[in-house]
């Protein structure tokens, strides 16, 4: 079912490893260079540069391809015509995509994942303007509608499991959310569907998890886990995943008022539950993902606590979490520092491989240079066109907007 | 074979030694699990939203609590953090050197963000410099780059090159006539010193590992001032020619130094320029898409190569 075998996997993944240890000087140069000759594997793969480049043209070549079919071949097509020929582009898109892995061996290489992102955009424009174009524009929508995100989502599905690529697997929960507004349901049932889709897929992705452990699948399972608790979390966050956001940002009675009063606070006591339980499993687990999951949870509940409540917000609050997510963060480094080893219960705090290192490098760079104008008001200046610099871009976060 | 299979297979080869064996299948398996990664994102985190925090607080009350209370707070939190910093930190070393506590590098980039907030509060307040924000920008980048250098911090290096990039664009800004041809040889003037910058002081040795930010943040602003030139309607054929160049530079940078970022600048950015030159008086929409499938195809096939001659990752 995979297009690639577990062996090629697994052998790009030693390769991966191998490369780390000696970066690390777990390995030397000269075991390096012996073992590597094993790790030789069929698969052809590209650094990330020259993937995004390749995907962002293969993106290009395939959107003016099917502009220019229709420009030459077919004059004023119908909606029917034109979601028929999108379903081809689609079956086209996705055989050429499955060409260049099978028969070109190519490996998270940017052509053959920008084909299945263009087959999958084909599939749900075609099914749209081949089936439901008359009731495009319908304010009550049919609801057999519903086909349309559902064949995203299970092709999405789909595409994750034989390519392996991790972005179909948020794609088709992103699909998922669109499928209950096509049923009668009431605003409550609708969430409660959402929530009950994604932790289905948990229960099946963390039985298909307890099955890979240390193997190449495990990295791809944990990450599938992490985010439909993710999603299961949004899905039971009422003051986030409500499009209100008028009344999200300013108070919860408005929307306290679209729901029943007994639904309103079991999400309210659950979105309290679930960061821990998250964070617990994550920790059990050992799993990177999860962990993450579980911190982002539980950094969102202490946002949306307020407006759950519909008590005010006040200027300070983010002083407050900044000081408690730094408090939390020293605390727990000290903690694992003071253990045995400087460790504790198999965590540690200490830096054990180069990689992370150089992630936080890459990640101050970039983000030093975004986030003094995100967190700062922006700059006056006198003129209001898009220039290079202009203040509104850095300024180390100074302002004369106070 | 999973990557235990395989130790074991290298340990009973010789090809590692049993210590080497026992240590990388912990690494594998159940060894110690690094919480590194997550405690430094907690930590960036929270002094962001403790600055957002601040400004926000200090924005909003400034009437009710009162310039020296304000003022107080915010320069004690300065001096707390400057002090740490000074107090705690090694002796200077120009190569790379590991910060001297794991909170070290959070407390000067909280230094340097509030040192900005009680600057701006500053000049709104009292006008010191009757508006002129650019010199405020200019000292804040000299800072920067300074503590930057001493403390060997590349958040602080991003705020310095973020701040003189407003210093450039403000200062412009500021004058009674200016266009966009003034922004855009401003922008080649600002990517010329910080190139320049970043190759002296790798030349120099000093902190030559800052050289990747400096390249980087020089090569993009390049990009766009000769990118906004070549989109002219006149007067195009010099930047255009500045562009060419550019590309060729940057794929030379990017291929011998095996630097793939730069390829891609010079793949996107030069697809984006000579494609607004040809596709200008081509009013056919036919002709445009088919330009597209050609010259994506072109790409893709020219990327291939260099992707199978110089690009494997693993």
């Amino acid at each position: 079912m995979r297009l690639y075998s577990a062996s090629s996997e697994e052998t790009l993944r030693a390769r991966q490893l191998l490369k780390e240890w000696r970066d690390d000087g777990f390995l030397t140069e000269v075991q390096y260079e012996r073992l590597e000759k094993e790790t030789v594997s069929d698969l052809r793969t590209t650094n990330l540069f020259l993937r995004l480049a390749l995907f962002f043209f293969t993106l290009i070549s395939v959107a003016a391809s099917a502009g220019l079919w229709f420009a030459v071949f077919v004059s004023r097509p119908s909606q029917q015509t034109t979601g028929a020929f999108l379903l081809i582009f689609a079956v086209a898109c996705y055989a050429a995509a499955e060409v260049a892995g099978s028969r070109l061996r190519l490996y998270r290489y940017g052509i053959e994942e920008a084909l299945t992102v263009c087959s999958v955009a084909f599939l749900c424009a075609g099914m749209q303007a081949a089936f439901f174009s008359s009731i495009l524009y319908s304010p009550h929508p049919d609801a057999s509608q519903f086909l349309v995100p559902a064949a995203g989502a299970v092709f999405s599905l789909w595409i994750w499991h034989r390519f392996g690529l991790w972005y179909a697997f948020p794609a088709a929960m992103i699909f998922l959310i669109f499928l209950p507004n096509y049923s009668s349901f009431s605003h409550a049932a609708q969430h409660l569907t959402v929530a009950v889709f994604y932790a289905s897929g948990l229960l099946c992705v963390a039985v298909a998890r307890s099955r890979h452990h240390f193997d190449y699948l495990e990295k791809v399972y944990s990450l599938a886990e992490a985010f439909l608790w993710f999603g299961i979390y949004l899905a039971i966050n009422l003051q986030i995943s409500s499009l209100d956001l008028p009344a999200r940002q300013w108070g919860g009675n408005r929307i306290a008022s679209q729901f029943g009063r007994p639904f309103y606070w079991t999400t309210w006591v659950l979105i309290w539950c679930l960061p821990p339980l998250v964070l617990a499993r994550g920790v059990r687990q050992k799993n990177r993902p999860v962990i993450a999951a579980g911190l982002i949870v539980a950094v969102l509940t202490l946002i949306s606590n307020k407006p759950y409540l519909g008590w005010p917000r006040h200027t300070w609050d983010p002083m407050l979490l900044g000081v408690l997510l730094t408090g939390v963060a020293v605390f727990v480094r000290r903690w694992l520092d003071r253990g045995l080893g400087r460790q504790r219960n198999g965590y540690t705090a200490e830096r054990l491989s180069g990689k992370d290192e150089h992630s936080i490098g890459t990640a101050s760079a970039v983000f030093g240079l975004i986030t003094p104008s995100s967190i700062t008001p922006v700059a006056q200046t006198n003129n209001q066109g898009v220039r290079f610099g202009g203040g509104s871009s850095g300024g180390g976060g100074a302002s004369s907007e106070f | 074979m999973t990557i235990l299979a395989r130790l074991e297979q290298w340990k009973e080869q010789g090809a590692i030694s049993p210590e080497q064996h026992a240590h990388l299948a912990s690494l594998s398996r159940e060894g110690p699990f690094p919480l590194f990664l997550e405690l430094n994102i907690l930590l960036y985190a929270g002094v962001l939203t403790f600055v957002a925090g601040l400004g926000w607080t200090v924005s909003t009350w400034s009437q009710q609590i009162g310039d020296v209370l304000i003022l107080a707070a915010l320069s004690a939190i300065l001096a707390a953090c400057f002090w740490y910093c000074f107090s705690r930190a090694t002796a200077w070393s120009p190569t790379e050197v590991p910060a001297p506590s794991p909170i070290f590098d959070y407390v000067l980039y909280l230094g340097s963000l509030v040192w900005c907030v009680e600057l701006a509060y500053l000049e709104k307040r009292f006008h010191l410099l009757s508006g002129q924000w650019d010199l405020y920008l200019l000292a804040s980048a000299g800072l920067f780059f300074i503590l930057a250098y001493r403390f060997d911090n590349r958040f602080v290096l991003s705020l310095a090159l973020s701040s003189l990039a407003g210093w450039f664009g403000l200062t412009i800004s500021g004058w009674p006539s200016h266009g966009d041809a003034d922004y855009r040889q401003y922008a080649l003037l600002y990517s010329l010193i910080v190139g320049i910058g970043g190759t002296v002081s790798q030349r120099r040795g000093l902190k030559p590992h800052f050289f990747g930010t400096y390249l980087n943040i020089a090569a993009n602003v390049l990009f766009w001032a000769l990118l906004s030139g070549v989109f002219n309607p006149q007067d195009y054929g010099l930047w255009f020619l500045g562009l060419l160049i550019g590309c060729g530079a940057s794929l030379a940078w990017g291929l011998t130094r095996r630097q793939f970022v730069f390829v891609a600048y010079a793949a996107v950015y030069g697809y984006v320029g000579v494609s607004s030159i040809l596709l200008r008086n081509i009013p056919d929409p036919t002709a445009v898409l088919a330009y597209f499938v050609v010259t994506g195809v072109m790409m893709l096939v020219a990327l291939v190569l260099v992707a199978r001659r110089f690009g494997r990752s693993a």
